[in-house]
This record gives structure tokens, sequence and C-alpha cells, in this order.
């Protein structure tokens, strides 16, 4: 049916083209996006060095609160004179970083230890499970917050106390997955045929949690990003003049009704970013059949 | 010819105890009993384990209490001098062990930075933080269940409300707050943007002074629970076989929704909310910061910042406790909710 | 006049074809020759359509029956065959991708015009429907009593009290034992037999005209079974309904039935009474269900369950068997 529609359009275009055009007509929850989330992570990546953006933290007084569209400055500036658009990007670069670091270490360490407490069971999956307890029970914010505060701030510390969040929530989905995946009879069929414990993890579990991981780690860049900001905007967090969304959201307030896009302009991105991964995550839910 | 005799129905409470007809069975009052104190044994470890990594993480890290109070120019007598004065320079360990065995005689120790008990701090500033997430929580799941019941019925309500709830989840409840404190008090005047006027005062001012961070607070538990519920209802509406009958008998279409599709979501949405305390706690901690409502979340963001362990200690315990009751009382509703669980099965 | 069967001799005997019966020489139904203005239920040329993203199938291809008051019609055929769906498209109870064509005349209203409005107030009260899964059929978050007493209210405005009373009375002629304590009971706390019970004292509470029991007894067991049919019999008989009797079960139906509809992808295939049809099987179809009943050394009917796809593209049984 896509097909039928491509095919006039793309007749002379060959093939390969009229497959992808059709493949992405039809899969257009997950095109949109994704596209949305790639021009953001390419912008706040590449921009600056493809055009001279003035640094974030150079700002001059004298060129403080300018508002959006000003000449030499696309976005305006902020209360300090710097600019707004290359604090956008270099704040979402940060907030970026931190969430993608934070759901690396997640889904690795996390997805480990949750995967093997599933797997192992009895005494080692209850002295775990006992364990995750603690830090589920536990306020995690709190935690987090203790953690950003003792150690100062930054980037750095801001990941750590952010994985001491994510570590135990990766863990505790992998766990779930590997024990539905345990119940199932393949796994008995696999133990039987001889297969080590290696062989099994790899190439029958692995590959059946993996979805699962990858959609809560989707989402889990939303959340972190949504933390984060939080932390910076509480000023826990990434700590001033390094601009992070959250922190810019908590600058902007004071000229929210001077200049509006101070707040909006962070807060949109942020927004912009969630919802993208969000969506993301509901079309490969549909669409690899996981509830 | 006679009038037939109506049989006497057995109304529930002449059930014998032991009878298997249903109703509170003794297997139903054991299971219930057998949760309870589940929960309660695995707490005290858990709550053990909790303070003790507060207390191992704040105790670790760089800094103390003493060196906040003074600020940047202290010099390092003074610190010490106020370390001993606050006690700070015992080893963790005992200082650990003391605020235990002060616990232990309902004794929660005292604020290193105003000295006062850390009960009464925290008993002054319960009752905000409960106002506020208790009302969130409740005009979250009501609003949810009425948006659900909505777009059951009206396919336009059911795109809005997808819109909505896909808005709600997306966007961090501190950007909401402050649009909303920004725009609607500051701008616009409407409502107070900050402080917090308890109920005793004034009840109209009470409500006035909570409208917007309720608002903001609930909106994203709001748009979780309407996503569950719009799905949970749609898969029952369309594939349950005891839809069709009750539409066979000839029930109308509320009442189809209501009365039968309803009662059997609510208790994935009871499982929803409990899964969601966590960050209801968390967003409860932001809000109070911006709109500096005097709650425990605004004196635990005060207490971390100067390194006030003692209160730290206190908070942290509190919400770790009415986090595992909340949770106890997630699953008892649930039990009561779904029959299928915890009664006789034959 | 009785139409049941002894229960001594089996039915494959009873109805054995004689040995000279002639072939048949189309494979059109024939119409069940009655006087047409004493039908209860008059369904005439109904199609049912699915639309399936954009594209439509036919679960039902231009049906026709028509059933006397007090009379019972069994339609017999194998999943998918369209047997439900046809029952459930004259209510107005299949889903909003269902587009319906035909007339549907009860007592001499045509049911297919009603708004659902209109509709609501036949479903229960005039036509009611018993369904086969009692598992999924009852709410497990309402006590069964409830679910009954919710019938009778809807369709005899009486109070709590006694639509209670009513309903254990109800159970009670159904036979099932002590009802006063089974109406506090959950649906996953009672028996399959008494699960089916209790969905015939829904369908009976509103005094229908018409009951159509849709493969009522296809998860029960052999015992409880018949004291099911048993069951449905008595009520037809007591109260004077008409009854559709649903099922893939040729055996079960031919107790039951005076006139048998065997349906095959969405068609009749054959309508006739039921010893007419047990005796002179006219269509292919019919002779092989038979047959398969008979476990005659035979081709049984392939076991085909015709989905929705193989009818899009016009796979039609045909019987290879001499």
């Amino acid at each position: 049916m896509a097909a039928a529609d491509a095919s006039s359009v793309a007749v002379a275009a060959g093939p390969r083209f009229h497959s992808v055009l059709s493949l992405a007509r039809s899969s257009l929850d997950i095109v949109i996006p994704s596209a949305t989330l790639m021009s953001i992570v390419f912008a706040c990546f590449c921009l600056p060095a493809l055009t001279s953006l003035p640094s974030p933290v150079a700002g001059r007084v004298l060129e403080s609160n300018l508002p959006l569209f000003s000449p030499g400055h696309f976005l305006g500036t902020d209360l300090n004179g710097n600019d707004s658009l290359s604090r956008l990007v270099h704040g979402g670069r940060v907030s970026i970083q931190i969430a993608f670091a934070v759901n690396l270490i997640g889904l690795v360490l996390g997805g480990t230890v949750g995967a093997l407490s599933g797997y192992l069971g009895r005494f080692v999956d209850a002295l775990i499970m006992r364990v995750l307890d603690v830090f589920i029970a536990f306020p995690s914010l709190v935690l987090v917050l203790a953690v950003a505060q003792g150690g100062g701030g930054g980037i750095a510390n801001t990941i750590w106390s952010l994985s001491l969040f994510s570590v135990p929530a990766f863990a505790r989905v992998a766990r779930a997955a590997t024990l539905r995946i345990r119940e199932q009879p393949f796994v008995d069929a696999a133990v039987l045929s001889g297969a080590g414990a290696g062989r099994i993890v790899f190439r029958h579990l692995v590959p059946n949690i993996a979805p699962q991981l990858i959609i809560f780690g989707l989402l889990g860049i939303g959340i972190v990003i949504v933390i984060e900001g939080g932390l910076s905007f509480l000023g826990f967090g990434v700590q001033a003049p390094q601009p992070s969304w959250g922190n810019m959201i908590a600058q902007g307030q004071q000229l929210f009704l001077s200049n509006p896009s101070l707040v909006l302009l962070p807060s949109g991105m942020l927004f912009l970013v969630v919802l993208s991964c969000n969506l993301l995550g509901d079309a490969l839910r549909t669409r690899w059949n996981i509830a | 010819m006679t009038k037939p005799e109506l049989t006497p129905i057995v109304e529930r409470r002449d059930v014998p105890w032991r009878s298997w007809a249903g109703g509170l069975s003794s297997a139903l009052s054991a299971v219930i009993l057998g949760l309870v104190l589940r929960r309660f044994a695995t707490a005290v470890p858990v709550a053990l384990g909790v303070s003790v990594l507060t207390f191992w993480i704040l105790n670790l890290l760089p800094g103390n209490a003493a060196w906040s109070l003074l600020g940047t120019d202290a010099t390092a007598a003074d610190a010490a001098q106020l370390e001993a004065k606050l006690g700070l320079d015992l080893p963790a360990t005992e200082r650990y062990l003391q605020w235990l065995r002060g616990l232990l005689s309902g004794d929660l120790g005292k604020s290193l930075a105003s000295g006062r008990p850390v009960t009464n701090l925290i008993a002054e500033r319960l009752a905000v933080t409960a106002e506020l997430a208790g009302l969130a929580v409740l005009l979250a799941t009501v609003c949810a269940v009425g948006m659900a019941l909505l777009a059951a019925r009206t396919p336009l309500a059911d795109r809005v409300g997808a819109i909505v709830s896909m808005v709600g989840i997306s966007l961090p409840n501190y950007v909401l707050a402050i649009v909303l404190v920004l725009g609607l008090a500051v701008h616009a005047r409407i409502l107070p943007s900050i402080g917090f006027v308890p109920i005793q005062e004034s009840p109209w001012g009470n409500i006035k002074s909570l409208i917007l961070p309720v608002s903001a607070l609930a909106f994203p538990l709001f748009s979780i629970c309407s996503r569950f519920l719009r799905g949970d209802l749609a898969e029952q509406m369309e594939r349950e076989g005891y839809i069709l009958t009750a539409k066979a008998k000839g029930v109308g279409p509320w009442s189809v929704l209501v009365r039968h599709a309803l009662r059997n979501s609510l208790a994935g949405l009871v499982t929803i909310v409990g899964l969601n305390l966590g960050p209801l706690i968390g967003g409860a901690v932001v809000i109070e910061q911006i709109f500096a409502l005097p709650g425990i979340g605004r004196l635990l963001l005060q207490a971390i910042n100067i390194r006030d362990v003692v209160v730290v200690q206190g908070i942290v315990l509190v919400i770790a406790l009415i986090t595992v009751s909340a949770t106890l009382c997630v699953d008892l509703l649930y039990l009561a909710l779904d029959p299928r669980i915890g009664r006789g099965r034959r | 006049m009785e139409h049941r069967v002894s229960e001594a001799q089996p039915i494959s005997e009873r109805f054995a074809p004689p040995e000279d019966a002639p072939e048949p020489a189309t494979r059109t139904p024939q119409c069940v020759p009655e006087s047409t203005s004493t039908r209860l239920l008059e369904v005439r040329d109904l199609h049912v359509r699915f639309q399936m993203r954009g594209r439509s199938v036919t679960a039902v291809n231009g049906l026709s029956f028509g059933l006397q008051a007090g009379r019972c019609l069994a339609i017999v055929g194998e999943s998918g065959s369209g047997k439900s769906v046809s029952c459930r498209a004259f209510l107005g109870l299949l889903p909003r991708s269902a587009v319906v064509s035909g007339s549907a005349l009860f007592a001499g209203t045509e049911l297919l015009a009603l708004t659902e409005g209109q509709l609501r107030s036949y479903r229960g009260s005039r036509i009611a429907m018993v369904f086969q899964d009692a598992d999924n059929a009852l709410n497990p978050t309402m006590r069964v009593g409830d679910q009954i007493s919710e019938a009778i209210r809807l369709h005899t405005g009486l109070d709590r009290r006694s639509a209670r009373h009513k309903a254990i009375e109800l159970l009670r002629s159904l036979k099932m034992q002590a009802p006063e304590h089974r109406i506090h009971a959950y649906p996953h706390e009672l028996s399959g037999g008494m699960k089916q019970r209790v969905m015939l004292a829904m369908a009976l509470a509103g005094n229908p005209k018409l009951l159509i029991a849709d493969e009522s007894t296809r998860a029960l067991d052999v015992k409880t079974r018949t004291d099911v049919v048993r069951l449905i019999e008595d009520a037809k008989r007591s109260r004077g309904m008409a009854l559709i009797f649903i099922s893939h079960d040729l055996g079960l139906a031919a107790r039951l039935a005076d006139d048998m509809l065997v349906m095959h992808a969405g068609s009749a295939v054959e309508y006739a009474p039921t010893e007419e049809l047990f005796r002179h099987p006219r269509a292919p179809y019919t002779r092989a269900l038979l047959d398969a009943m008979r476990g005659l050394d035979c081709d049984p009917p392939p076991h085909h369950t015709v989905s929705c796809n193989e009818i899009v593209n016009g796979a039609r049984f045909s019987v290879g068997c001499p």
C-alpha cells in the first residue's frame, strides 16, 4: 500500500530510495521523534564548531539582557551578557552528555546486576534484592542531592550521583525481564542441550531482555535530563557559570517579565527532548510488542 | 393459595466466620495479617540500611556542618571549636550509634544549625507536605478517572487526552511550576506566588496558596494515570467477555464503562500510584522550594545545604517510613479491589 | 410432540441415512416450509462485513432463516463460519468496524433499522444471549448475585432486596445448590457449571421471548454439558421461549433443535428440519459432517478453520468425499 504511493515518486530514483521512502512513510511514529532528537544532538554538539558562536561565558555586561533576534545574538543575551543561543547549545551538550552517561552506566552496571540476580536466583537474588530495596525505598532525590552537594556540584559529580539512581532502576527492570525469560521453555531446552551458562546468557538471555532495556534506557534519557535539570535548577548540579538547561531556567526567573525567552527557550528544549524520547519509546514499544 | 415464602437471604454479616462464601473470611484476614507482618519485618532492616547509607554518604563527603555554618572565611581553629561543641569531633561510628540509641527512645537528635529538636522541626512541617502531596494525589486520580471515562466515550476527548497526557509526562514539573507562577501569579496576579497559609488561619487562603503548587505536582501523575486508564479501559471494552455480556443484558454505555470496566481498572490504578510515590516526593521537594512552602522538603534542602546531618537523617528516616507505609496501603487496597487475590481459590 | 432423542440410542444410528438415498441434485439450501407470518424472527439476506485496515472481510454472506415462537433452531458449523457473528449482528453487539446489511425482523420490527437506544431496550428483555466462555463472560470483580440483580433490575424495576430474592429463585429453578450463599460469591469461586447457570439466570431475568445460546457448552465437561443443555431445554419449555442454539457439536444440537442450519465460511450450506437433515442431507459439507460424526471411514471434513484472510482470497470448502 505504501509501496503503491511511493512508487510513482520514486520510479526514477531507483529501488533503494523507493524502499527507504516507503519505510519512512509507514514508520512516521519512529522517524519524527528520532529526527528531532538527532537534530537537537547535532545542533548541540556541532553548531559551535560549524558557526562562530561566542563563548557561553564570555558575555559583556553592556550587552546584557538583549531580546530575541538582536544583531550578533540570534536569541538574545542573558543577565550577564552571554549569548543565549550559545548557552542553549552548550547547556544542551552538558545535559545530554550527563543523561547519556548516566543511562549507559545504568544499562551496563544495573543491567548486569539485575540479569545476574534474576538468573542466578536463590541466595544471590535475595541478597541483591534487599540491597536494591534499600536504594528504592530511599527517596532517590535525597540521595542524589546529598551526593551532589557533598561533591560540590559539577558535571562528573552529577553523573555519579544520578547513577546511584539509575543503576537500581535498570537492575530492577533487568531482573524482572530475566525472571520472565527464565520461565520460558527455551531456556530449559538450552540447558538440556548442554549449553553453558555463558552461552545461555549471551545468546539467549541478552537478546531477549535487550529490547526492554533499550526502551527503558531511552525513556531514562528523558527522565535523567529532567532530574539533572531539577538539580541544576536547585543549585546542586551543574554550577554557574557553566550553563545547563536547568540552571538557565533558574537564572531566567528574575527576568521573566522583561525577557521570557530566557526561561522559555531552555524549557522548550527540555520539553522537546523528553517528548521525543517518550514518543520514540512508545513507538518502539508498540513495534516490538512489549507491554 | 399460600404466598410463597421469601427465602431468607443470608446477609453477609450472618455468614459464619469460617464460611467459604466470601466476605472477610478467615483466609483473607490471614493473608492481610501476613502481608502486614512481612512488610514491617522487612521495613526495619530497610530503614536501618537507609539511615546507614545516608550517614555514610554525608560523612564521607568533604566538609561538614561546622564549616558550612561558619562560612567561607572561617579559620581552622574556629571550626574545630564548633565541631567540638556540636559533637562532630567524635568518630563517625560512635556518632551514628549515639543517634541510633536516641532513635530507640524516640529522640531524633538536635539540629546542628538551630539546636532545636529534630522531631519538633519535622512535626511542624509534615502537615504542610502531607496536605500538598495528599491533595495532589487526590486531584490527579480524580481527574485521570474523569478524563479516561470521557475519552472512552468521545473520540475527540480521546485525542485531546492523548496529547495532554503526552505533554504531561514530558514536561518537567519545575518548568510547569515556573511557568504557572510567572504567568498566573507574577504577571496576571490572580493567585499568590509564594507562601503558605495554614488551614487554621483561613481555609480560603489555604486553598489559594495551594492551587498552583498542587496543580504543578499533580499534573505529571495525572498524565501517567490517565494514560494507563485510557489504555486499560479501551482494552477491556474491546477484548473482555464480560463487557459483551453486560451489553447483551441491555446495560447502558455509561454503566458498562463505570460499573464493569472501571471497576476492573482500579486495582491497576492503585498500583501505578504506588509506583509513582517516590517521584512524587521528589517533586514535592522541588515544588516546595519554588513556592516557598514550609514543608519538610524545603527543610531537607536547607539542611543538606549546610550539612546538618542530624536533620537530614531524621527527615530521611521519616520519608522512608512514610514510603513503606504508603506501599503497604497500596498493597492492602489492591487486595481489597481485586477479589481474585487472597480469597479462597477453588 | 416431543422432539427428543432417547438416551439409549445414539443419534448416529437413529438418523442413519437409508441405503438408497438419492444423490443431492444441487447444493442450494432448502427453505423450511412454514408460514412466514407466524415467525418470531425472520432473517433475510444478512450480510456482515468487517472493515479492517482498508480491506473488507465478509463474515456473513447472505444468510436467511426463520424461527417460530417456541421452536428451537440450531446453527452449526466450524469456528469462523459466522454463526456467532450473525446473531450478534442483529442485536447490535458487533464492534464498530462491522457493516451490517439485510433484514432481521423480530415480531414485525426491523432490528437493523433501530437506533442503539431502541436496540438496548430489546437486549435482555426480548432477546437474550448466553455466551460460551463463562470464564471470561462474568465480571471478575463483581459478586455473582449483583450481576444477576443488575439484569433483573434493568428489566423489572424491582428494588434491590426483591431483585436479590428473585435472583435466588432463578438460580434455584436452575438447580443450583444453596443459591442464597452462592450469590455472594465471585465468579472465580464457582465451577464451570455453576457459572453457566449464573449466565443463564442473567439471560432469563428479563423473561425474553428469544434466547440465543452461543456455544455455551463448549468449555464444559460432558456431564455438565448435558446438565446445562437440559436446563436450557426446560427453561425453553416452561417459558415458551424460542431458542437459537449455536454449536459446533452436531449431536448436541440435534437433541434440542427442531430445525438446523449448517453454516460454512459465512454462508448457509443447509437449512432443514433436524430429521430431514439427518436423513437426507443435501450438501456435501453436511454429509461430510455427519459422516465424521458417525465416524465412518471417510476423509473427515478438512479441519479447516476458515480465517478471514482465506475468505478474502475466495477459498471455499469443497469436499473430496465419495
